[in-house]
Parts: C-alpha cells; sequence; structure tokens
C-alpha cells in the first residue's frame, strides 16, 4: 500500500460480531486482504486487522476486531463492544438459526455501544443462494423495523464486501460533519488523527513570533 | 493500537472476571470457563506479574482442560509474547501450527512476534552502533588532545 503509516485523518472502531460459522472472518479477510479464506477454522477469542479508505478525500484507518461466534468466548468478547464505532452483525443465509439469534446480538450491541453507533447488518453467503433459508425481504424487513444498513454479501466473491464496510465509515463521517457525533467523547470509537500536515501550522506561531522580533 | 500484542484490558474488566475466579476459588469449584475468562484478562494486563499470573493459569487448563487446547495454546503464545519471552512464544506457536498448519490468526500471531523480535534486535545493532560512534569520537578526542599537547 502507498500510503504510510500516520496518512490518516480519522481512526473508526468496528466490530464484526454473529454466530459462529457465519464467515465475520472470511468477511474481515476479504476486506483487508482481497481474497478469500477457504476451510476457515474457528477464531480464538478476537482477530484484529485494519485497512486505509477513503471517504469525502479523508483518509481514514479502520481498526476491525473480529469476534469469535463460539458461545465460550462470548462473555469476553462483549467488552470489544465499548467505543466501537460501527459493528457489523453477520448472519448466513443458508441457515435460519443464524438469522433466528439475530436478536440477541443487537440487544446486546445497543446495551454495550452507544446511541451513535452504526449498525449494519450482513447477510453473508449469497453465492449460495440455491442453499438460501432466509428470503431476503424478511431481512430487509427486519433491518428497516430496527434501523439498520443491510446487504446480501459473499465474502467468498467478494459481492458487497466493500461496499458494507465502506458504508458504515460513510454513516460514521456523516454523523460527525452533522455533530451527532461527539469526538470528544470517550467511547465514540472514532479518533481524530491531526495529519502529517497539519504539523507545519502548529509550529507556525513560534515563526512569527521570531518575525515579530 | 497496530496488533493483538498492544491491546490492553480494562481494569474493570480484570476486575470483574478475577472477581468471579476467586468467589469459585473460595468455594473449592473453579470451572474452566471462569478460569479461562481471568486468565484471558490477565495476559493482555500492562503488568508483567499479571501476564505471568495468567501464564500459569493457562498451562494448569492445557493440562487439566483438553478440549480448550487450542485457545490455551494461542493465549500462552500472547502472554508470552508480551513479557519478551518470544522464544516460548513461539514455541506454543510452533506446537498449535503442527496441528492447524494454515491457521491465519495464528500465522499472523508468528509474524508479529518476528517482527518484534526483529525490531528489538535492531535496537540492539543500534545501540551497539552508537557506542562505536562514541568510542570512535573518543579516540579522536584523545589524538587531537595528544596533537594540542604535542605542539
Amino acid at each position: 500500500m502507498t500510503s504510510g503509516p500516520y496518512n490518516y485523518s480519522y481512526i473508526f472502531k468496528y466490530i464484526i460480531i454473529g454466530d459462529m460459522g457465519v464467515g465475520k472472518s472470511c468477511l474481515l479477510h476479504q476486506f483487508t486482504e482481497k481474497k478469500f479464506m477457504a476451510d476457515c477454522p474457528h477464531t480464538i477469542g478476537v482477530e484484529f486487522g485494519t485497512r486505509i479508505i477513503e471517504v469525502a478525500g479523508q483518509k481514514i484507518k479502520l481498526q476491525i476486531w473480529d469476534t469469535a461466534g463460539q458461545e465460550r468466548f462470548r462473555a469476553v468478547t462483549r467488552s470489544y463492544y465499548r467505543g466501537a464505532a460501527g459493528a457489523l452483525m453477520v448472519y448466513d443465509i443458508t441457515r435460519r438459526s443464524t438469522y433466528n439469534h439475530l436478536s440477541s446480538w443487537l440487544t446486546d450491541t445497543r446495551n454495550l455501544t452507544n446511541p451513535s453507533t452504526v449498525i449494519f447488518l450482513i447477510g453473508n453467503k449469497s453465492d449460495l443462494d440455491g442453499k438460501r433459508d432466509v428470503t431476503y425481504e424478511e431481512a430487509k424487513q427486519f433491518a428497516d423495523e430496527n434501523g439498520l444498513m443491510f446487504v446480501e454479501a459473499s465474502a467468498k466473491t467478494g459481492q458487497n464486501v466493500e461496499e458494507a464496510f465502506l458504508e458504515t465509515a460513510k454513516k460514521i463521517y456523516q454523523s460527525i460533519q452533522d455533530g451527532r457525533l461527539d469526538l470528544n467523547a470517550a467511547e465514540s470509537g472514532v479518533q481524530h488523527k491531526p495529519a502529517a500536515s497539519a504539523r507545519p501550522l502548529a509550529a507556525a506561531p513560534a515563526s512569527n513570533n521570531n518575525c515579530a522580533c | 493500537m497496530e496488533d493483538v500484542l498492544d491491546e490492553i484490558v480494562s481494569s474493570e474488566d480484570l476486575q470483574k472476571f478475577e472477581k468471579v475466579y476467586h468467589e469459585q476459588l473460595h468455594q473449592g469449584n473453579v470451572t474452566h470457563k471462569a478460569q479461562f475468562e481471568y486468565a484471558w484478562c490477565l495476559v493482555r494486563s500492562k503488568y508483567a506479574t499479571d501476564i505471568r499470573k495468567g501464564i500459569l493459569l493457562l498451562k494448569d487448563l492445557f493440562n487439566s482442560h483438553a478440549e480448550g487446547k487450542r485457545d490455551y495454546l494461542f493465549y500462552l503464545a500472547i502472554g508470552n509474547a508480551r513479557i519478551k519471552e518470544y522464544n516460548k512464544a513461539l514455541h506454543y506457536v510452533k506446537s498449535f501450527l503442527e496441528i492447524e498448519p494454515a491457521n491465519q490468526q495464528v500465522l499472523a500471531l508468528e509474524h508479529q512476534i518476528n517482527k518484534r523480535m526483529e525490531k528489538e534486535g535492531l535496537i540492539g545493532i543500534a545501540v551497539a552502533s552508537g557506542a562505536v560512534l562514541a568510542i570512535g569520537g573518543l579516540v579522536g578526542l584523545g589524538i587531537a588532545l595528544a596533537k594540542s599537547t604535542n605542539k
């Protein structure tokens, strides 16, 4: 990647949540590496990934916490929700049980994040349409009723994966612009990083003083 | 925050899971779950003594609870890497990869550990070359002094 490690003006924290085996890690991998990981083993605890994206001409670093779906990890992974600006909530369109559990994931998310956290619902494995167990329409209705953004995506083909991560970032960025998200709040999930180009400005008063003398 | 080795547990979380563990310990019946959750928090502490305690709890789990072995190996590697016991950390990584050679999460951890070793190795070299420069400077000063006294 050409962008340097400090060449971004915001950091957004994301979490990825949902039942075991819905493809959370594969979505993350597809987004950060642009590759599909076949035979993805169960995640242990949490996995971490980053990628720098651009929204409205601003470089934003996404820090993504991908949580393990196994129940045994759930008590501790709950602490990763705190301070998330974006939550990607994933189910598998070929397994109805993963869709049925969404309300429990949503309750956790609402309880543990803040009101400005953007929640994006992803119906993964859209490439397996023949094995579909949840229709697009009913998931869309669930999303609308709960004020969630929604797409069906495929970590395997890459379809809509970029869109889900980027649309979440756009919505967060919009909240900042609208003043709905308070950057100074401890748990907003957003950090504003003065860009490298801001440094000469910070140094400017000193040189002005020199001139005044 | 660049990778999982940088991450620090919040003190509230550490206290929360510590409390559950100690309550069970007091009752003489510690579940694998409570011990693992407490250990997982301990190895993410900023204090080395906590991390060492977490490592002991994980070793105990590793020997007593076969079902969770891959989780315990993973956090044993993380704990050791965080207290700079890199060789031990890599040993746990290797044991894990013998069972699951293609595990991306563990391969990524191995990469991070190697990167840290390399970085700290380079710092060592930088210190050594700094010393060489300093000695060079002293020798130069010595020569200059010798020249000036010769005059």
